[in-house]
C-alpha cells in the first residue's frame, strides 16, 4: 500500500489534530473528516450517558480513545456499535460480521422486483441463512412490508454462532420497539443450526442440522431462499481481505471450514452446493446468493444450472438496477460493479418476478425436483 | 411686574410647534385602495360566472379538480360579493344624502353611516384586489435556505455565517422548525469557527416558502471586517437562495405527474455511490457512504455524505435536486413571463438578482431596496428580532403591489 504523502498529513493535522491518525485506515482526506465527525458525534453521546452514571471521563478522552483504536484499524462500525443497512439501524458486536452496503443494494432489488408480484400467497415464507446480524430478514420484512400489507411474512434466519443470534434477536427486538409496536403481521425468528453438516451422519457436532432444526420447528417448507455464506477462499483471505477485516472480524462469518482433500476454488465455494440442495429441499421459489466476484457467480451459476430445477438464473452486480443489461456465458449480468449474487427463480416464482408468466405447471415442477433429489449424490 | 420665569428662545420656539412631526409621505408607490381599475373588476366578475358554471357541475357530479378549483375561485367571488354590497350601499347613501328632498333626521343619519360605509368599500376592495393577485403555487411549502458567500473574500464568508444565525434566531423565535441540512466550512469540513461555505437550512413549516422567497438574492454588507487592521470600511456580499422543498408529506404536488415542476424521470438521474475500489464484500468494511446524484440533462451534481446511512443521503440529495430543478425550471417560466410584462412595467425578477438589502454596521441601519424599507435597529435585526420580520414584511408588502401592477397591465394588454 502506498506511503500517506506528507503534505497530505499536514494538512490533515492543520485542520485537526485527531486527523492524521484517521489517515491510515482511510487514505482519503474526506473519508477521514466524516469519521471523525461521526467518532466525535458519538463520543458526545457516551460522554453525557456515562458522566450521568457518575463515571469521570471526559469527551476528549473518549474520543482520543476512540481514535487510536479506529487508527490501529478497529472498524468504525465496532466502535459506535451501529451500522446502517438500507434504511435500518442495525446492531453490531465484535464476533458477528458487519453487514455490508452491496447485501443491501441486493435485498432491495429483491423487493423492488416483487413491487408488481402476481398470485402471491397469502403467507410468504423467507428462510435466511448464516443471517449473521439479522439484518436480511429484518430488511426484507422492512421493505416488504411497504409496498404488500395484505400478505403474511414468516421470516427465519439461520446461522452457526450462538453469539450472532443473540445479536439479531436484540435487533428484532430493537426495530420492533422503534416501529411503535406497529407489527401487524409476520413472524420474525432465528434458530441456530449447523448449515455444512449431513442430516443423515452422526450428530456428534454442538450445533443441529439445518434440516433437523427445520422439522423441529416444523416449518419445511420455504419460498425464498436468501443467504450470505461465507465465501472467501482461504488464499484470498490472505491477498484480497483489508487489514480491518482480517485483524477484527470473525473468520468464520468470512472464509469456508478447511477441507484437505479439495483445492483453493472449490473451499471458496463449499457452501453453494449443500445451499442449492437445501433450496430444491425446501422448494424454495425464488433463490439469491451472495458471492465474492464474478468468477465466482459464474460458477455458481452453473452449478445451479446443471440443478436443472430453475426456470431462470441471473448474476447481479454490486448495483442491480433494470437498465443496465448484458449476457456472459449465457447468463444475464444486471446492474453496475463486480459481480455480487446469483439469483434464480423456478415455478411460482416467475410469475411473483412477472418474468415469463403462466408458462409453469405444477405437476411438472414437482417431477423436477423430485428428479433432481434422485440424481444428486452430493449428500 | 408679574413675575415671569426667564425661558430661553429654543425653548420658546420649541413650545410653539407640536412635540413630534408629523410624518408625511410626499411620493408614494402605494396603490390606493379604494378605487379599483376597471380592468380588475371585469376580471373578478368574469370568474364569478365562471365559480358559477363550475358550482352547477359539481351539483350534477362530483369531479375532484372542478371542486378544487371552485375552492380556490371561492375566495374571489366572496371578495366580489362583498365589495359589490358595500358599493352599493355607499352609492344609495350619497344619492340619498345629496337628494335636497331628504328628512334631515334621515340626512344626519345617512351622513354619519357614509363614513362607515366608505371605509367598508375601502377594505373590501383592498381585500378583492389581493385575492386576485394569484397566490405563488408554492408558497404553502416548506423552504430550503441556501446561504453562499459572495465577493469579498473571508469576510463574506463570516457575513454568510452571520445571515445563517440571524435566519435560524429568526425561526427559533418564530418557533419555526429548522434543521441544518448541510454545513461546509472553506476547509471543506463542518467544523464551526472556521468561515462558511455552503450552509442549507430547511424550515419545516407550512407556508415557510411564502414567508421567506423574498429573502432570495444578493445581500450586501459594509462594516470593518474582523480582518481588517487599519479600520477601512469593506463592501461584501452574500447571496442567499431560497428554494421550495418538497418532502414526501406534501402529497398535493404530484411526483409521479410528468407535467409537475417536481417531476424528474429517474433515468435522467445517475447515481453514483463511492465504492471502494477492489473485491467489495466481504472482503472490505467500508465506511463511506456519500452519494451522488447527476442530473443528466441539466447536468446538474447533487453530492451528499454527511449521515452514516447511504439510504439518508440518498433520500437528502434526491429533496436537494428535484428543488434545485424545480426551482430551474420555474425561473425560467418566470424569466418568459417577466418579458411579456417588462414593457409596461419594470418587474425585477426575483431571486439571483441584483443586490436586495444593504446591512451598513456603521450606521447600524438595514435598507432593503425593493420596498424602500430602512430600519436602524441592526443588533436587532442580526438577532432575528422583530426588526427583521418588519423588513421582510415590507418586501411582502412591496411584492404584492408590484403583483397587482402586474396584473392591471396584464388585463389591459389582453383587452387591447
Amino acid at each position: 500500500m502506498p506511503r500517506i504523502p506528507t503534505s497530505l498529513l499536514r494538512s490533515a493535522g492543520a485542520i485537526d489534530a485527531l486527523l492524521p491518525a484517521l489517515l491510515g485506515p482511510n487514505r482519503d482526506l474526506a473519508a477521514a473528516r466524516n469519521e471523525l465527525r461521526w467518532l466525535r458525534e458519538h463520543a458526545g453521546k457516551v460522554a453525557t450517558t456515562r458522566s450521568a452514571k457518575g463515571a469521570t471521563w471526559s469527551k476528549g478522552a473518549i474520543l482520543a480513545d476512540l481514535v487510536r483504536r479506529r487508527a490501529r484499524g478497529t472498524p468504525l462500525q465496532y466502535l459506535l456499535g451501529t451500522e446502517h443497512f438500507g434504511d435500518l439501524e442495525i446492531l453490531v458486536r465484535p464476533g458477528v460480521l458487519i453487514p455490508r452496503q452491496e447485501t443491501a443494494a441486493s435485498v432491495t432489488h429483491l423487493v423492488r422486483l416483487m413491487r408488481n408480484a402476481l398470485q402471491l400467497p397469502s403467507e410468504l415464507r423467507v428462510l435466511d441463512l448464516c443471517t449473521g446480524t439479522g439484518c436480511i430478514p429484518l430488511l426484507f420484512e422492512r421493505e416488504f412490508r411497504s409496498t404488500h400489507h395484505q400478505v403474511q411474512l414468516q421470516l427465519l434466519g439461520v446461522d452457526i454462532s450462538v453469539k450472532a443470534m443473540k445479536l439479531a434477536c436484540r435487533n428484532l427486538k430493537r426495530m420492533r420497539r422503534k416501529e411503535h409496536g406497529g407489527v401487524g403481521n409476520g413472524v420474525t425468528g432465528f434458530l441456530v443450526a449447523d448449515v455444512l453438516i449431513d442430516p443423515f451422519e452422526d450428530q456428534n457436532q454442538p450445533q443441529p442440522s439445518l434440516k433437523f432444526a427445520l422439522n423441529l420447528v416444523n416449518k419445511p417448507f420455504w419460498d425464498i431462499l436468501i443467504s450470505n455464506p461465507p465465501y472467501i477462499s482461504p488464499s484470498g483471505y490472505w491477498k484480497t481481505t483489508s487489514r480491518s477485516v482480517r485483524g477484527y472480524e470473525p473468520k468464520l462469518a468470512l472464509v469456508p471450514p478447511p477441507s484437505p482433500e479439495k483445492n483453493d476454488t472449490e473451499q471458496a465455494d463449499a457452501f453453494y452446493s449443500r445451499l442449492l440442495a437445501t433450496a430444491r429441499d425446501v422448494e424454495a421459489k425464488i433463490v439469491l446468493f451472495e458471492v465474492a466476484d464474478l468468477g465466482q457467480a459464474l460458477r455458481i451459476a452453473k452449478q445451479a444450472r446443471r440443478f436443472d430445477i430453475f426456470d431462470g438464473i441471473e448474476i447481479w452486480r454490486d448495483q442491480p438496477n433494470e437498465t443496465d443489461h448484458e449476457i456472459l456465458d449465457d447468463f444475464p449480468v444486471v446492474g453496475q460493479g463486480n459481480g455480487r449474487s446469483v439469483f434464480c427463480w423456478r415455478g411460482a416464482g416467475s410469475a411473483w418476478l412477472r418474468k415469463g408468466l403462466g408458462e409453469h405447471d405444477d405437476a411438472t415442477d414437482a417431477k423436477r425436483l423430485f428428479k433432481s433429489s434422485y440424481t444428486d449424490r452430493s449428500w | 411686574m408679574p413675575l415671569r420665569p426667564w425661558i430661553c428662545r429654543p425653548c420658546l420656539l420649541r413650545i410653539s410647534r407640536p412635540s413630534t412631526r408629523r410624518q408625511a409621505r410626499f411620493q408614494t408607490t402605494a396603490s390606493t385602495p379604494d378605487s379599483i381599475p376597471s380592468a380588475l373588476l371585469e376580471r373578478a366578475r368574469n370568474i364569478a360566472v365562471e365559480h358559477k358554471q363550475l358550482t352547477e357541475k359539481l351539483a350534477n357530479g362530483f369531479d375532484t379538480r372542478a371542486a378544487k378549483k371552485a375552492g380556490e375561485l371561492s375566495r374571489i367571488v366572496d371578495a366580489l360579493r362583498e365589495w359589490e354590497s358595500a358599493s352599493e350601499s355607499v352609492s344609495e347613501l350619497t344619492s340619498l344624502v345629496h337628494e335636497p328632498a331628504t328628512d334631515p333626521e334621515l340626512l344626519e343619519l345617512a351622513s354619519e353611516d357614509l363614513g362607515e360605509t366608505t371605509k367598508q368599500l375601502a377594505n373590501a376592495s383592498q381585500t378583492l384586489v389581493t385575492s386576485l393577485v394569484p397566490v405563488h403555487p408554492f408558497a404553502h411549502l416548506p423552504c430550503l435556505v441556501e446561504i453562499r458567500p459572495g465577493a469579498g473574500g473571508s469576510e463574506a464568508a463570516i457575513f454568510a455565517g452571520d445571515l445563517l444565525r440571524m435566519y435560524q434566531a429568526f425561526c427559533n423565535r418564530k418557533n419555526l422548525p429548522v434543521t441544518l441540512l448541510k454545513y461546509e466550512n472553506i476547509n471543506g469540513g463542518q467544523e464551526a469557527g472556521v468561515p462558511m461555505s455552503e450552509a442549507i437550512l430547511e424550515i419545516e413549516s407550512d407556508n415557510a416558502y411564502g414567508m421567506f422567497r423574498c429573502e432570495s438574492g444578493v445581500h450586501r454588507v459594509q462594516r470593518v471586517p474582523a480582518t481588517e487592521t487599519k479600520g477601512r470600511t469593506h463592501t461584501s456580499a452574500a447571496s442567499v437562495h431560497v428554494l421550495p422543498s418538497l418532502q414526501d408529506h406534501s402529497s398535493e404536488m404530484n411526483l409521479e405527474d410528468p407535467e409537475s415542476d417536481y417531476y424528474i424521470d429517474p433515468k435522467e438521474v445517475r447515481l453514483e455511490v463511492m465504492r471502494a475500489s477492489g473485491a467489495g464484500g466481504q472482503h472490505v468494511n467500508k465506511t463511506e457512504s456519500a452519494v451522488r446524484l447527476t442530473h443528466t440533462p441539466t447536468n446538474t451534481v447533487v453530492a451528499m455524505q454527511d449521515a452514516r446511512s447511504q439510504q439518508q443521503n440518498k433520500e437528502r440529495a434526491w429533496v436537494l435536486l428535484r428543488s434545485r430543478i424545480a426551482q430551474t425550471r420555474r425561473e425560467k417560466r418566470e424569466e418568459e413571463m417577466v418579458a411579456l410584462r417588462r414593457s409596461v412595467v419594470g418587474v425585477a425578477k426575483m431571486g439571483r438578482g441584483d443586490k436586495v438589502r444593504t446591512y451598513n454596521w456603521n450606521q447600524q441601519r438595514v435598507t432593503d431596496h425593493r420596498s424602500g424599507t430602512t430600519v436602524h435597529g441592526l443588533d436587532d435585526v442580526m438577532q432575528g428580532g422583530p426588526t427583521l420580520e418588519k423588513i421582510m414584511e415590507g418586501v411582502r408588502g412591496w411584492l404584492m403591489e408590484k403583483d397587482v401592477a402586474a396584473l392591471i397591465a396584464e388585463e389591459a394588454d389582453a383587452k387591447k
